[in-house]
């Protein structure tokens, strides 16, 4: 292989991870900026995600976009509840329901075990076969996730800047007093923004469902990557979480081509280390006043 | 409901009935959730039918007693911290008489020391050779260790498959810094060249872009030993999307059921796999037929050794007369050799490799994936296959 059809391989490879990376923490950065809580489950969703996309797409034979839809509408109104029972109680204090989350987190991922069992099972590619572009291989699958992701995080964008409610979620996470006094309903806001953003992290999961495959365990790495590309992209910060996640992506995946994994993660985190030292809002993130 | 029973940590599962007889307790240190469960898995449910059998007939007679079998079980979480905290309370607090695990290596070389000082043997799964070492008498290994079937595996795999350049990743820890060398000193003694060696960090669920690398250097054969079943399903997987192909072989850890269930048929087609016993055997048909219809799901190739280790401990102690005289039972189990179990016929080994006679060896074999299924092509003894 040429260091050309390298390059392009890895290009590629880095824009389908760091999609991945990129839903991930969209939704895990919403949360962060309007309620002011690192959810630790957010990986847990993610799976359950996959799981949507088990029953829906490989056993009872839905179509994959209603597969996404029924993802997004399932594990949203879970969250919702969740958010209902267990977070709200605990709102006034952010360091309880942080550890509410990690308990959450500890609770799904084993409920899922006992009725899943531990053993991976895979789903059928959505588009069969490869693109071959000379010696480069880009499968279907994979070219998917990235065309669905774009389309997916161009909506939530959209929603975010020209709704009303996604109007009222960035008036509170700029400032929840103010918001109140425009009359925003904060507690119709949390709930639907918690939501929101599980469901992003469920749609990741089952997008990537036919790629990887589905276990009670396959939350855990995407989870610690969403941290570092809120860490890198600046924690709250929508554009920054867009911004880091293909960032990650693509260091990840250039890294380890060239240069090996091992190399590769010492960049990633080099970087964020760097990063944090010259901005430690982040690449788009504010200072807290 | 018994596979819901399986996946939980429960501590203490009592099974005996009987009120006469006394009661045995046996431990169990496993990795009964997280990613590893699948083996822990495996290793309890040898356990529970294991004890099933013998309490069938009555419990367990050792000399004048007749002992009733019950379990205590605990989690290790794959990690050596917990498997510790596991055996403090299975010698101090549940008395075992013995103990199954733990499982990999790291807790097995925190653990083993605490049982040799306290005289329980373990019935072990970990490639460190701390798991067959003279200082550690007691320690037994159910489940046979690179050291051992890599070389006649590879001579077999470089001779019949024409391997000559090979490729793999590996786990960046110990177990995959030692296992590479292994490996690579394996092949290059076959005959064939191992230049493409990568790490990745545990938990990666992306290969892609470290396969392009390895796949850039022109290997014909990629070794798949030393992932984790999950992890190897994705290789194979993800090797296929990238167009290689090549022999993808593994020539150790039993992991067909995954790496089927996470590449499915098509990529896993012509794929050459380590079994850990002929699975062809009616015994071996009969037991994984048991324990799935017990369990569910699919059962990992660990637990027939396990089940047959367990076995050979009863039967180590009914020959001693004694369930407290670990020096004594210990030397009657390394003699049992021809034990019936199903896997086949069960021995111990290890003189050549560790001066010791604590290892199980059954005859393995290796598979060829002819429509999604793997086909034996050869059957090994711990000098050649063939």
């Amino acid at each position: 292989m040429d260091f050309m059809t390298l390059t392009v391989q890895a290009g590629v490879n880095g824009l389908v991870i760091g999609m991945m990376y990129m839903l991930m923490a969209v939704g895990f950065t919403l949360v962060f900026g309007i309620m002011r809580i690192v959810n630790f489950a957010h990986g847990e969703f993610y799976m359950i995600g996959s799981l949507v996309a088990f029953y829906t797409f490989a056993q009872w034979e839905v179509p994959f976009v209603l597969t996404l839809v029924l993802a997004a509408v399932c594990v949203g109104l879970i969250g919702m509840v969740v958010e209902w029972l267990v977070i709200r109680p605990l709102r006034s204090d952010e360091l309880t329901g942080m550890i509410a989350t990690l308990g959450i987190s500890v609770v799904l991922q084993n409920a899922v075990l006992m009725f899943f069992g531990a053993s991976p099972r895979a789903i059928p590619d959505v588009v069969e076969g490869s693109l071959h572009v000379g010696p480069v291989v880009f499968t279907w699958s994979r070219l998917l996730v990235i065309a669905a992701a774009a389309v997916i995080v161009g909506g939530f964008w959209l929603f975010m800047q020209k709704h009303k409610l996604g109007r009222a979620m960035r008036a509170v996470a700029q400032d929840q007093e103010a918001a109140l006094i425009q009359g925003i309903s904060v507690d119709r806001i949390f709930p639907l923004a918690f939501g929101i953003s599980v469901a992003l992290a469920a749609v990741a999961g089952a997008l990537m469902a036919p790629v990887f495959a589905v276990s009670p365990f396959v939350g855990t790495t995407p989870m610690l990557k969403a941290f570092i590309v809120v860490i890198l992209g600046g924690l709250g910060s929508i554009p920054g979480a867009i911004l880091g996640g293909l960032l990650l992506g693509l260091i990840e995946s250039y890294g380890a081509t060239m240069l090996g994994s091992v190399v590769a993660d010492i960049l990633q985190l080099a970087l964020v280390i760097g990063i944090l030292l010259i901005r430690p809002s982040g690449l788009l993130g504010h200072r807290e006043a | 409901m018994r596979s819901l029973a399986l996946a939980l940590s429960v501590p203490v599962i009592a099974l005996g009935t009987a009120a006469h007889a006394e009661t045995m307790t046996i431990g169990l240190v496993a990795p009964l959730s997280g990613g590893a469960a699948a083996w822990g898995s495996a290793m309890k449910g040898a356990l529970e039918l294991a004890i099933e059998d013998v309490q069938k007939d009555g419990g367990l007679k050792v000399g004048d007693t007749t002992y009733d079998l019950k379990i205590a079980a605990y989690d290790s979480h794959y990690k050596p911290n917990d498997a510790v905290t596991a055996m403090n309370r299975l010698i101090f607090e549940d008395d075992a008489a013995f103990v199954v695990g733990p499982l990999g290596s790291a807790p097995l070389a925190a653990l083993v020391p605490m049982a040799t000082e306290n005289k329980k043997i373990t019935l072990t799964a970990g490639f460190t050779p701390i798991a067959a070492a003279k200082e550690y008498p007691y320690s037994f290994r159910a489940i046979l260790p690179t050291e051992v079937y890599a070389k006649p595996q590879i001579e077999w795999v470089v001779k019949n498959l024409d391997a000559k350049k090979v490729g793999g990743l590996f786990p960046n820890d110990e177990t995959g810094q030692a296992m590479v060398n292994d490996l690579a000193k394996a092949y290059e003694a076959a005959g064939a060249s191992f230049p493409a060696q990568e790490f990745y960090e545990r938990g990666r669920v992306d290969f892609v872009p470290i396969l392009t690398r390895v796949l850039a250097q022109g290997i014909d054969t990629f070794e798949l030993d030393g992932s984790p079943p999950q992890t190897a399903g994705l290789l194979v997987k993800q090797l296929r999307e990238l167009g290689f192909k090549g022999n993808i072989v593994r020539t150790g850890g039993d992991a067909t059921p995954d790496i089927l269930a996470v590449a499915g048929p098509e990529a896993s087609e012509g794929l050459y796999v380590h079994q850990e016993y002929d699975p062809s055997l009616p015994s071996a048909v009969a037991y994984e037929e048991r324990f799935e219809k017990a369990y569910g799901g699919t059962m990992n190739a660990f637990s027939p050794g396990f089940y047959t280790s367990i076995m050979m401990v009863f039967e180590a102690m009914r020959e001693t007369g004694s369930v407290d005289d670990t020096d004594a039972v210990a030397a009657a189990m390394s003699k049992i050799s021809d034990f019936e179990g199903p896997a086949g016929k069960a021995r111990w080994i290890g003189n050549d490799y560790w001066g010791t006679q604590r290892q199980l060896f059954v005859p393995y074999s290796i598979g060829h994936v002819t429509d999604g299924e793997p086909k034996v092509v050869a059957t090994c003894s711990p000098t050649r296959c063939e």
